[in-house]
This record gives C-alpha cells, sequence and structure tokens, in this order.
C-alpha cells in the first residue's frame, strides 16, 4: 500500500482533472437532500470532510440501480433481435463512506459467487472508489460494531483509496491499480506522506471510534450467538414483524441487500427485460404458485431477513456479517426497526 | 418523493427525508411507485368507438365529437341527462375544472366520485361537525405525541406508513394504542386495547365500556388524542358521527378538538371530496346514474375505472345503455373498452397538479416525466371542450387555476399562496365545530349464540384492477387478487367440519347466498367475512343493503347469520 499527501485547495483541482477523463460522481446537496451524483467542478467540501455524510442511498444504486434494463428485443421477420445495454464508461466515486466501500466488496462476492453478472461486473469493473474515512460518525452511525468503519484497514481493508481528512490535508491511501492509475496521472498533486501523518491518522481513528452516539452501537456479537444458536423466541419474532410495514425500504437503502426481481415490458412486437431491487420484506418474495409460502407470516420473513444478515453460518461463509453499519435502515423503517433496535431486542 | 429517470424512463423513486409527513419514509407501494409509469398499457392517443373496437383519431376530432355528442343529448334530454365522474386519481385543479364542467358547462347536478366512495361516510360525518371547510382536520406528525390513538375500522397501519409509523412511535412513548376492528382476531402486540367491534356497534361499545375501561376512554379524551379511521371501513356516517359525538363530549378540556385523520388509498380522495366530486341537492350519484330507470343518457368518466367497483360484465352491460361514454384517463381498462370517446390524460408524475392528503396538506406534484404520446391535461382539454358547447372554462397554468381554487372553495384560501409550492406544502386552517356534539344515537350490540356475525367490509378496490399495483411485478404478486369466497375461522370451519373450499350456505332475515368458504386463522371466531367487492354475492344474503342517508350511498351493515353445509 502506498501513502501520499494531497493538499485541501488541490483536492478540486484534482476532481476537476479526473472530470476530464471521466465521469467523477460525489456527495451533491439537491434542495435539502444529498445524493451521490456526478460532478465537474468544485465540489462541496464540507460534504468530503472527516465529518460522516451518507446519502440516502448508498453507493450500490451505482453498480446495482433501482431498475435497468437487461435487454431489449424487436422482432425482425421471423427472429427476435436483442440489444444488450453497453456501459463503458469509467467512473471514479469521490467521498463514498467506508460503510458503503465494504458494502460495495460485500456485493462483489455476491455478483460472482455462482456466476459472473454481466450487468454487475460491467460497471463494477469501470469503478474505482474514492473513500472518506470518518472521523467523526453520524447520529445513526454504528459501523464500529461491525467492522465496515469507520477507517478501512490500511493492510487488511478492501478499498481502492482512502482519504484520511487531516487539519490541513489529506491523507491518501492507495491499495489498487485502479486507484494508483488515479494518482498517477496527477502526481504532482500529491507527495509522499511523511511518518507524522500516519501518526495523527492513527489518532484520528482511536477518536473517532470512541465518539460514536450511544443508542445505534450494537452488540453484535450477542445478537449474532442468539440468533445462531436459535435462542430466539418464535414469540419474539413475532412481535418485531409485527412492527415490520413490508415496505422493503430497509433492503432498498442497505449497502449489502443484493436481491432483485425481473419483468418485462411488451408491447407489440418489441420490449424489454429488466430487473428492479427486491425485498425479502415483501410476503411474495417467497410465495410458490401454487399459492404456498414457506415464509407467509410477518414474523417468519423477519426472522429470515435477520439470519440471512447475522447468523454465524453467513459470517463463515462470507468473512463478515451482512451489515456495515451505516445506519440507513433506522431512516428509512417507519415501523422503527432498523438493525441497531432489532439487535437490543435480540440480545436480551 | 423524488422520480428517479434515465434517458426518459423512470427507473426508481427516492423518499425526501426533509419532508414533514414522510420523513423519508415509504410504504412498498411508494417504493414501487416507479414501475408503472413505464407501463406498457398506457392510452397514448384519442380513441372513437368504430364499430366493436376503437380506432384512433385526432384531438380536435374526438373532442368535437365529444362536444356534438353533449349538446345532442342535452338538447334532446335536458342537462340532467349528462352524468360527470371526477375521481381521487385527478389532482385539485382538474377536480376542480370537472365540477365547473358539471355545474357550469352542462348544468347537471349528477356529480360523484367513486362508486363506492370510500371515505364519504367519515367526510360527511366531518362536515356534519366542522361544517363545509373540514380544513386540517388532524395532524400526521402531532401523532407521535399522543396520550392515546383509536384506530377505528382496520388494523391498516402498514398501508399508511406515514401514521402507521406516528403509532408505532406514540406506542414507543407509552401511548395508549387502542385498535376496533371486528374483522381480525387478534390484534398486533402494540393495540394495548382491542375493541373486536364493528364499526356501526362501536359507540354503543365505547358507551357500555365493553373492552375498553374508563382509563382509556378518559385518555382518549385528553387533550391530542388521535382518532385514525380507516375511512373505507366506516360505515354509516351517523356511526361515524356518533363515535365522534361521543368522543367529543368525553374531551378534558372543551377547546380542544380531537386529531382526526380520515385514511383512504387513494391519493387525493380528500382533494376531490373538498373540490365537490360528490352528488350535490338533487344530483345523483353514481348508482343511480348506472341504475336501470335512470335518467342519465351520457356518462363523462375523468380518470376513475369503473370496472375497480363494478364486475366488468355488468359494467360494460350498463355502459352498452347509455347513448355516449367519454372516458378520459391513462391506462387501457374495462371502462376504455365500453366508452365511445377515450382521451388519453398525463400521469401525476407528467404533470402539474396539487393533492391534499389526510390531515389537509395540499402539496404540489412537479412533473419528472414528458407526458407520453399525445396525452393532454385536461386543464387543456375541459375549455376546449366547454368551447365546444359554447360555453368557457378556465384553464392554463396549474397555477392560475389554484387561484380560482383559493376564491371559490372553502378553506382552500392557502392553495393560491406561495406556501403551497414550499417542500412540506401548506396546510390548511384547522377547522371549527360547526355544531355542538349530539347525544349520539348508539346501535345495541349484535349478539346470538347460535349465529355468526357476518361482516361485509368495504374492500374499495379489487386490488388486481388498480393499475398502481398490476403494472408492477412486485406488486401485482403483493396484493393477490382475492377469491369470491367467505372467510371463517379455521377452528369454526373445523367444528362445522368443513373440508377447503367446500361451499356453505349463509341465511340470514334478508336472503340466502351459496358460496365457497375458506378458513382463516385470523378471523375472529363466529364471525364471517365477505368482502364488498362481490357484489352478487353481497346481495345473495345482504339484499340491497342500505342507503346512508347523510352519504346517499349504499352500505353492508354487519348482521346475523346462519351457516350450514351447502
Amino acid at each position: 500500500m502506498d501513502r501520499y499527501i494531497i493538499r485541501k485547495d488541490d483536492l478540486n483541482r484534482w476532481v476537476e482533472a479526473l472530470a476530464r477523463t471521466q465521469e467523477v460522481i460525489a456527495p451533491t446537496r439537491v434542495e435539502k437532500e444529498i445524493f451521490f451524483a456526478p460532478v465537474q467542478t468544485g465540489i462541496d467540501l464540507n460534504l468530503l470532510s472527516g465529518t460522516a455524510v451518507l446519502p440516502y442511498l448508498p453507493a450500490k444504486d451505482l453498480v446495482l440501480p433501482h431498475s435497468e434494463n437487461l435487454f431489449k428485443f424487436t422482432k425482425k421477420g421471423g427472429d427476435y433481435e436483442i440489444t444488450v445495454p453497453e456501459d463503458k464508461k469509467t467512473t471514479v466515486v469521490l467521498g463514498i463512506r467506508s460503510c458503503d466501500t465494504s458494502g460495495i466488496f460485500w456485493l462483489d462476492k455476491f455478483y460472482q459467487e455462482n456466476f459472473s453478472d454481466c450487468y454487475y461486473w460491467q460497471r463494477r469493473n469501470n469503478l474505482t472508489l474514492v473513500t472518506m474515512a470518518c472521523n467523526q460518525p453520524a447520529k445513526n452511525c454504528f459501523c464500529v460494531c461491525c467492522e465496515g468503519g469507520p477507517f478501512l484497514d490500511s493492510e487488511q481493508g478492501e478499498f481502492d483509496i482512502q482519504l484520511v481528512d487531516l487539519p490541513d490535508s489529506y491523507l491518501v491511501e492507495c491499495k489498487s491499480s485502479k486507484g494508483k492509475a488515479l494518482i498517477e496521472a496527477n502526481s504532482k498533486l500529491f507527495a509522499k506522506a511523511d511518518p507524522s501523518a500516519v501518526k495523527t491518522r492513527e489518532v484520528l481513528e482511536d477518536k473517532s471510534r470512541k465518539s460514536f452516539p450511544p443508542d445505534p452501537t450494537s452488540y453484535m456479537s450477542a445478537a449474532i450467538r442468539r440468533i445462531t444458536s436459535n435462542a430466539v423466541t418464535p414469540e419474539t419474532w413475532t412481535e418485531l414483524g409485527e412492527k415490520c410495514f413490508d415496505c422493503g425500504g430497509c433492503a432498498f437503502v442497505c449497502p449489502c441487500c443484493s436481491c432483485f426481481g425481473v419483468g418485462y415490458l411488451n408491447e407489440g412486437e418489441q420490449g424489454c427485460h429488466y430487473r428492479f431491487w427486491d425485498s425479502c420484506d415483501y410476503s411474495g418474495f417467497t410465495r410458490e404458485v401454487s399459492g404456498h409460502n414457506p415464509r407467509g407470516e410477518k414474523g417468519e420473513r423477519f426472522k429470515r431477513r435477520f439470519f440471512h444478515k447475522l447468523s454465524y453460518q453467513y459470517l463463515k461463509r462470507d468473512g463478515r456479517i451482512g451489515c456495515v453499519g451505516c445506519g440507513r435502515c433506522i431512516t428509512a423503517c417507519p415501523g422503527e426497526v432498523g438493525m441497531p433496535s432489532v439487535v437490543e431486542r435480540l440480545r436480551k | 418523493m423524488f422520480v428517479r429517470t434515465q434517458d426518459g424512463e423512470a427507473r426508481g423513486v427516492l423518499p425526501i427525508t426533509a419532508h414533514p409527513v414522510s420523513q423519508g419514509r415509504l410504504c412498498h407501494r411508494g417504493w414501487n411507485r416507479f414501475q408503472n409509469l413505464r407501463s406498457v398499457n398506457r392510452l397514448v392517443k384519442p380513441l372513437v368507438r368504430d364499430g366493436e373496437g376503437m380506432k384512433e383519431t385526432g384531438w380536435n376530432e374526438a373532442l368535437k365529437l365529444s362536444g356534438e355528442k353533449i349538446k345532442d343529448l342535452i338538447g334532446k334530454h335536458g342537462p340532467e341527462s349528462i352524468g360527470v365522474i371526477g375521481s381521487p386519481w385527478l389532482s385539485n385543479e382538474d377536480n376542480y375544472l370537472v365540477s365547473l364542467l358539471a355545474r357550469q358547462v352542462i348544468g347537471t347536478k349528477n356529480l360523484d366520485g367513486s362508486y363506492r366512495f370510500g371515505a364519504a361516510a367519515t367526510l360527511s360525518a366531518l362536515n356534519q361537525l366542522y361544517g363545509e371547510g373540514i380544513g386540517a382536520a388532524g395532524s400526521i406528525p402531532a401523532l407521535k405525541d399522543s396520550p392515546a390513538v383509536l384506530v377505528a375500522g382496520r388494523d391498516a397501519h402498514r398501508d399508511f406508513s406515514p401514521v402507521g409509523s406516528r403509532i408505532v412511535q406514540a406506542f414507543k412513548q407509552g401511548a395508549q394504542i387502542i385498535l376496533a376492528d371486528a374483522s381480525t382476531g387478534k390484534a398486533d402486540h402494540f393495540y394495548k386495547t382491542f375493541i373486536p367491534v364493528p364499526a356501526d356497534r362501536l359507540p354503543a361499545a365505547l358507551a357500555a365500556k365493553r373492552d375498553i375501561s374508563s382509563e382509556v376512554l378518559d385518555l382518549l379524551g385528553k387533550p391530542g388524542a388521535g382518532l385514525v379511521f380507516v375511512a373505507d371501513q366506516l360505515n354509516p356516517s351517523a356511526s361515524v358521527l356518533a363515535l365522534i359525538n361521543y368522543l367529543i363530549a368525553h374531551r378534558a378540556s372543551a377547546k380542544d378538538l380531537p386529531n382526526i385523520l380520515a385514511l383512504s388509498r387513494s391519493p387525493n380522495l380528500r382533494g376531490a371530496w373538498d373540490l365537490g366530486i360528490r352528488p350535490p341537492a338533487g344530483g345523483l350519484n353514481l348508482e343511480e346514474m348506472l341504475a336501470p330507470e335512470s335518467k342519465v343518457k351520457g356518462l363523462l368518466v375523468f380518470a376513475e375505472d369503473l370496472s375497480v367497483h363494478l364486475p366488468k360484465a355488468a359494467l360494460l352491460e350498463k355502459l352498452k345503455k347509455l347513448d355516449f361514454v367519454l372516458w378520459a384517463g391513462r391506462f387501457k381498462n374495462d371502462t376504455a373498452q365500453g366508452a365511445h370517446v377515450v382521451l388519453p390524460l398525463p400521469l401525476f408524475a407528467e404533470s402539474e397538479g396539487t393533492l391534499t392528503n389526510c390531515e389537509g396538506r395540499v402539496q404540489v406534484s412537479r412533473p419528472a416525466l414528458s407526458p407520453r404520446g399525445e396525452c393532454r391535461g385536461l386543464s387543456e382539454v375541459l375549455p376546449e371542450l366547454a368551447q365546444a358547447l359554447g360555453k368557457s372554462l378556465p384553464g392554463g397554468p396549474a397555477a392560475a387555476i389554484r387561484k380560482e381554487i383559493g376564491k371559490a372553495v372553502p378553506g382552500y384560501e392557502k392553495i393560491a399562496g406561495p406556501e403551497v409550492e414550499s417542500e412540506a406544502g401548506a396546510l390548511l386552517a384547522p377547522p371549527r365545530l360547526a355544531s355542538a356534539p349530539s347525544k349520539p344515537a348508539v346501535l345495541p350490540a349484535l349478539e346470538s349464540p347460535d349465529k355468526f356475525l357476518l361482516l361485509i367490509p368495504n374492500t374499495l378496490y379489487a386490488w388486481e384492477k388498480n393499475r398502481m399495483i398490476a403494472e408492477s411485478p412486485v406488486l401485482c404478486i403483493e396484493y393477490q387478487a382475492e377469491r369470491p369466497a367467505v372467510k371463517m375461522n379455521l377452528q369454526d370451519a373445523k367444528d362445522l367440519k368443513f373440508r377447503p373450499g367446500e361451499k356453505a350456505k349463509i341465511r340470514s332475515e334478508r336472503g340466502e347466498l351459496q358460496v365457497a368458504l375458506q378458513a382463516d386463522e385470523g378471523v375472529p371466531r363466529r364471525t364471517l367475512v365477505l368482502s364488498s367487492h362481490f357484489l352478487n354475492l353481497v346481495e345473495g344474503v345482504a339484499g340491497k343493503g342500505e342507503i346512508d342517508p347523510l352519504t346517499r350511498s349504499v352500505y353492508f351493515p354487519s348482521m346475523l347469520v346462519t351457516v350450514e353445509k351447502a
């Protein structure tokens, strides 16, 4: 891994230089909301500071959009012509937070587990992630409980580039060839980091780990143990399920949720096949054609969701739990049963 | 919420976290809302009848033909031979113009909305209480600080997530949450008090303190207490009025009114009601317009698919008898099949307009997409139709029509101001009691040891015909078509030795019905539930139903019946 320093004044110069050759996406304020959106120049450095800023949707939306056309078909004579959309543009995501980066690396595993999903990988291979470490977590953050942040581990963590907001500059940690290419193309803006910067990084990370708000931080290990050993009673799942609105919001805003459904739009002799985010909250998610539903009750669906997220069976297989601690489910859940409150309930 | 687009197509939605009502949270219909925006079943060109089928035509021709037909009917049979149907699926601006078209241009009093205008009983009761301007009778954000919340009609907090979310928050803060619902045997755990009685018997149950303690009733009388009406389940209006009057009479402070929210699944039902989409005195309602002996010869239907409320065959039969049917809407459907002229309208996401939510908040919906094909908004179309009839209607941009509404509609002054354009929209003025609470007229409880209680809830929609549902691959699985069957408690079905799907003979004082029986764990003991959507079945056992004198719509009261094997 290489470490550099870039002056704060030079960050926008780097963005401008990157934007000349590829798409640059960064957290952007639109009215009162924050989205990941394309930028050209002058990005809002307040959204790229050490204080965590999380757009409503995670950056998974950039590799697995809410909906996307898989192919279009048109009848030509006795046959059909199939057109598969191509997305060859290279993209840099600047200011993605540690949790979202961890989420994308988790999705990578899913989308190459049994087969390589060409739509996902077409975008993923052209995406470089410039992560911003969080010196100060936001009010719903609990990544510290899930190994999702606030900093990605310099040696063990998976990232292309990680920026750390130092008092007068950014420490730039580069781990991948894609990240290295971004730095080498603009090498004049970067200087080798000295040991004091690395020392400051350690202090900031330590301070950040100690500054998480008490509410969302959760005893994941206790919940993992109780779910894995089947110690959670059916009544508890029913109680939690009764608060779930089956809206699917938690799955849609979760950086780790990967489920999708597919549909057709037929119009005469042409149409398209598309996919869209789906959710295990929905009663139709597992309903069979016969009408039988193995998880017809809300409590059963809720149990399945959290078993997949937290049980040791999946932790062992995937190397991490299915939560990166971004806290978006707290914002999206109308029933107030986001991950922290569920973990809190389960561990009792 | 925002609609996210790519290449001119809707690709997703995004909630608004700063919105005071949604707070960044959506229900499952909201999250999948973009899918029907891509529907291939949209109407994109005006159509006119051509024998048994329809053929495409131009706007000028379609409007000219409509004008001639309407003029001809008015000339032959008078303006009352025309019926006009507005819709909670239209914006306030569009409904206002539809209402003006009926009253001022055509001169007919035959103006109505949905066939079983779901919340008519509740909204009529509120009109009795508060006068014409119901205003901001409730507050969704304030619900979370309520000392007690009574949810009456049905446990539907999931269907109305902003309200349901506040109910869960109130529960977490220690509020007493009460559910009054006769069609379920068990309430979710956060309903600390469960009153399993039908809506029409609820005032009696409260008065007799059945299933509810004095302490809980006292909490309901405290300032800020919430009344959440799943309005399409509450009938008749006299019962709703009795319930509100009972609670108002028991409030701790004379100056505080309860926080009343009348919920409906239609996006702009409250707006349609306030903007006058209901029959005025002397006018016919939709049922009367479609009755065999009706004087109505021509029907102008705006955005309402009548087959959502009537079986397709019955609807087409009724429409066939009319001399002229105009249907202006968004999708190809059964009503369009029975029309003589079809006009394509843009969706909410393709046009600007305001909607009024259940708390009386008026918000602007702005276009995220261009209108599909040749779709045109009613603010353009209706003035042209009026011109074809030799009259005039205001038109132009939505903001100009809002100014007209602000002057003409009681309580809607704020719709013309800048506040309505803000992210949070404009809350209408709070209402005042127009009449002193009357002594509630209460019905006694229905009980008989050897009989079953038959409930005929208003399902409001055949969900599978709702385009928002049908056009979404996710939602059409979530909302399965209901089977024409009567639901009975699983244990009761076992006790009576019914096999799955076996037919039951249900007998009441009004009639008899043979219908498949569906065992359901969720139904309470000694109770049967038959959806009012299956009108032919319902009428078998319940006759023609009762007419609510205030709303003049039909409803089916709960009744005692006997059940045996067919």
